[in-house]
């Protein structure tokens, strides 16, 4: 037994009222409450606490609502509040500590209830002769899971908890828990686990499966992922569903244009002006959702003099991003779309006849991706390598568009490869395409908020917030740039012959 | 975090009812907090139910040996611990005297527990002596009850005298009336006396109350046994007044 066994498990033929009796019978015990509780786990929809080894769980009682922020591998709590309400973003916390531990994890992202777990809450003191507690049990009697009991030790008591926790062992059989939360039991009740959701893509793929196979097995995940961030971008519960739903859009786009010729034409036609829609029609919500994320960067970037000028800059964005969003959701919960989709996923769902269409779609995927990734490659090579000190801003902007394609490529493609080699291969890759990224989104937000400036002066706007706008339009061009330079610089790191090496022993050799 | 020593040359004065209620009062307005029996009589320990046994003694202690950390137990109440008392403190003073730098002593053993606690509650023995003087050392505030007798008085002018006399410029003294029986003229008397003369004694005022004496039989603090009465207030009102320091 170790120090820390805390957490055990009390098997389904044992009830609470049998194992109070039986433990009162070994120890000196007092009951100290007892009390009907609703526990409500909360996470980000891509699990960010999670990942990061927390648990953020809401207990509701008669008595008390509290808030708790808890270590998910060694139960230790990190913070508790006591509140009704759980707010819906980090920055809307009022606890500081709940603040800073919250937001570094979750960013924009949403708190979402997970599931809720109803029980009966008893709280045990164990005393020794003097009437002194010594040490304190938690027992959850559960209605749908198996009831917990958790040991929660005193300090200077060490003794005392080593004790009981053998006794529990010898005594009652109990066997100690290997998890401090009840989380995963709960999530599997609702036919869920953990991480069952994450924006990064991994598709399993066998390199002898056919061309045509593997690229419905594809877009059956994006349409998955489109799916799945539906609701949320109707809803707008925050700015990452949009974005993971447009992600899911550009890779379809990506994959009906760049997996050439596995489905046939007209197939690839129609989609892809669909697909080209749904991108369209998401695009302003998502470019006014940008701006709102970089506002308390702009705010930071000016003179302190002029720092609370720019707040009208914040409400002209929300009222256009609310506006933005109302125009998308109707559209996202129109019949044409729904038709569509659908029409697509009943595309999907098809079986594949027993020969291919198309001599590209008899291939294997493994004999696709090599030649597809090493073309697209080569032509991010040829694109960059043309670029110099005076080419157009456009130049940039395609090669941009083709670093993405390469991107989704390898990303759709990675289960091919060897872990590592991939991985690096994508990593260097990002690096590069961040540059070209900060580039275009400079460029866009100078020339948007020069806009802006232009629309907001219609509506009487003050002096001073066009004054901080035009500081504003001097730093974001200050920062494109800076980014235009740099380019030749990470163009440099990415042709590397290191790099250039890992690309061809990758892909060529096969292609 | 903050080190209040409850101090005074005279015993039977209510210094340990004062640490043990002020403590409590801390915990339950969620500041994490410690008292440290000082005593060899273990009175404070003996309230919170809590053997006054301390491995290795007081040599142990004061050499550092032992992790103060280590020997600090859980009392019953939520944010409140105490590192309780042992008989061979009636030879602190011994002990220290081995020591470099004695009246230091103390301050560097309680450094390590200022991550963990916002208030320190130090219950003292009765007595002017090394320990005492490493309890000045260590203090940020000396909370010294006074019962309102002429003789009460004398010892404050002592204490008075002693801090000035030691140039012990980092501590604030702060003697408030303790077991004031408004029944006996004199202690009215006195009280109303000294709040002019001395303008540095706390308003709040302990009462002399029964059951302030009944902690002995529920070894408990008083507001775990009785959610409203005149000394339960009157600790309330000290706690407050102490705040504001």
């Amino acid at each position: 037994m170790t120090e820390n066994t805390n957490y055990f498990e009390i098997p389904a033929n044992l009830t609470i009222k049998k194992f109070i009796s039986k433990l009162s019978k070994q120890v000196d015990l007092q009951i100290i409450s007892q009390q009907y509780t609703i526990k409500t786990f909360y996470d980000s929809f891509d699990w960010r606490l999670y990942s990061a080894n927390m648990l953020c769980e809401h207990k509701h009682s008669q008595k008390n609502s509290e808030l708790r922020l808890v270590n998910n591998k060694t139960g230790q709590l990190l913070s508790s509040m006591e509140t009704e309400q759980v707010p819906d973003f980090s920055q809307l916390f009022t606890d500081e500590s709940f603040r800073q531990l919250l937001s570094p994890e979750l960013q924009m992202r949403a708190l979402l209830p997970l599931c809720h777990l109803s029980y009966e809450a008893y709280l045990i003191n164990i005393l020794n002769k003097d009437q002194k507690t010594i040490l304190r049990l938690q027992v959850d009697e559960y209605e749908l899971l198996n009831n917990r009991l958790q040991l929660l030790p005193l300090k200077g008591y060490e003794k005392a908890h080593q004790k009981i926790a053998q006794l529990l062992q010898d005594k009652f059989n109990l066997l100690p828990s290997a998890s401090c939360t009840v989380l995963n039991e709960a999530l599997k009740h609702q036919g869920r686990k953990p991480q069952d959701y994450s924006s990064k893509l991994s598709i399993k793929l066998k390199p002898e499966m056919r061309a045509d196979k593997a690229s419905q097995l594809i877009y059956k995940h994006l349409l998955h992922a489109i799916h799945i961030n539906e609701a949320g971008t109707i809803d707008d519960t925050d700015s990452e569903f949009l974005h993971d739903f447009r992600v899911a859009v550009r890779r379809t786009r990506a994959g009906l244009s760049q997996i050439k010729n596995t489905l046939p034409a007209e197939i690839v036609a129609k989609y892809a002006s669909f697909f080209a829609w749904l991108g369209q029609i998401t695009g302003p919500t998502r470019d006014l959702d940008v701006y709102l994320l970089s506002y308390p960067n702009y705010k930071e970037v000016l003179p302190e003099s002029l720092q609370d000028d720019i707040a009208p800059l914040y409400d002209f964005l929300m009222q256009k991003q609310q506006q933005a969003h109302n125009e998308l959701a109707e559209k996202l919960k129109s019949p044409e779309y729904t038709k569509q989709l659908l029409e697509w996923e009943t595309y999907l769902k098809q079986s594949l006849p027993k020969k291919g269409s198309t001599t590209e779609a008899n291939q294997t995927i493994q004999e696709l991706a090599d030649l597809r990734i090493w073309k697209v490659y080569q032509r991010v090579l040829k694109e960059g390598g043309a670029i110099e000190a005076g080419s157009p801003p456009e130049a940039l902007h395609d090669l941009r568009k083709t670093c993405k394609k390469l991107r989704y490529l390898m990303e759709f493609f990675q289960d091919l490869y060897p872990a590592q080699d991939i991985k690096r291969a994508i990593k260097s890759l990002k690096g590069f395409q961040a540059i070209l990224g900060d580039f275009q989104d400079y460029e866009i937000q100078e020339l948007s908020i020069k806009q802006f400036s232009e629309e907001m002066m219609a509506n009487l706007v003050a002096s001073n917030t066009l004054l901080a706008m035009g500081v504003l339009v001097q730093y974001l061009d200050v920062m494109k740039c800076k980014a235009r330079n740099h380019f030749s610089e990470q163009f440099t790191l990415f042709v590397e012959a290191e790099n250039k090496a890992m690309f061809t022993q990758l892909f060529k050799h096969k292609a | 975090m903050t080190i209040i020593a409850t101090y005074n040359i005279k015993g039977g004065v209510g210094k340990t009812s004062t640490a043990v209620n002020l403590a409590f009062l801390a915990a339950q307005s969620n500041y994490k907090t410690l008292i440290w029996d000082l005593d060899p009589q273990g009175a404070s320990s003996y309230y919170f139910r809590i053997k006054p046994k301390v491995k290795g003694g007081s040599k142990a202690l004061i050499a550092g040996d032992r992790d103060l950390d280590g020997l600090i137990k859980a009392t019953d109440f939520e944010n409140l611990d105490l590192l309780p008392a042992d008989f061979s403190f009636r030879n602190l003073d011994l002990v220290l005297d081995e020591r470099k730098k004695p009246t230091q002593r103390l301050k560097k053993l309680l450094a390590p527990l200022s991550e963990e606690y916002d208030y320190i509650f130090l219950d003292c023995p009765p007595n002017i002596s090394l320990l005492s003087e490493a309890i000045f050392e260590a203090s940020d505030l000396l909370l010294s009850p006074i019962i309102p007798t002429t003789l009460s008085l004398r010892t404050l002018e002592q204490l008075k005298k002693h801090i000035k006399d030691n140039k012990l410029k980092n501590i604030q003294l702060l003697p408030f009336f303790s077991m004031a029986d408004r029944r006996k003229k004199m202690h009215r008397e006195i009280i109303e006396s000294l709040a002019e003369q001395h303008p540095d004694i706390l308003q709040s005022i302990i009462p002399y109350a029964s059951d302030i004496e009944r902690m002995g039989l529920e070894r408990q603090p008083l507001g775990s046994y009785i959610n409203k009465s005149r000394s339960v207030e009157a600790y309330q009102s000290l706690w407050q007044e102490l705040l504001a320091f």
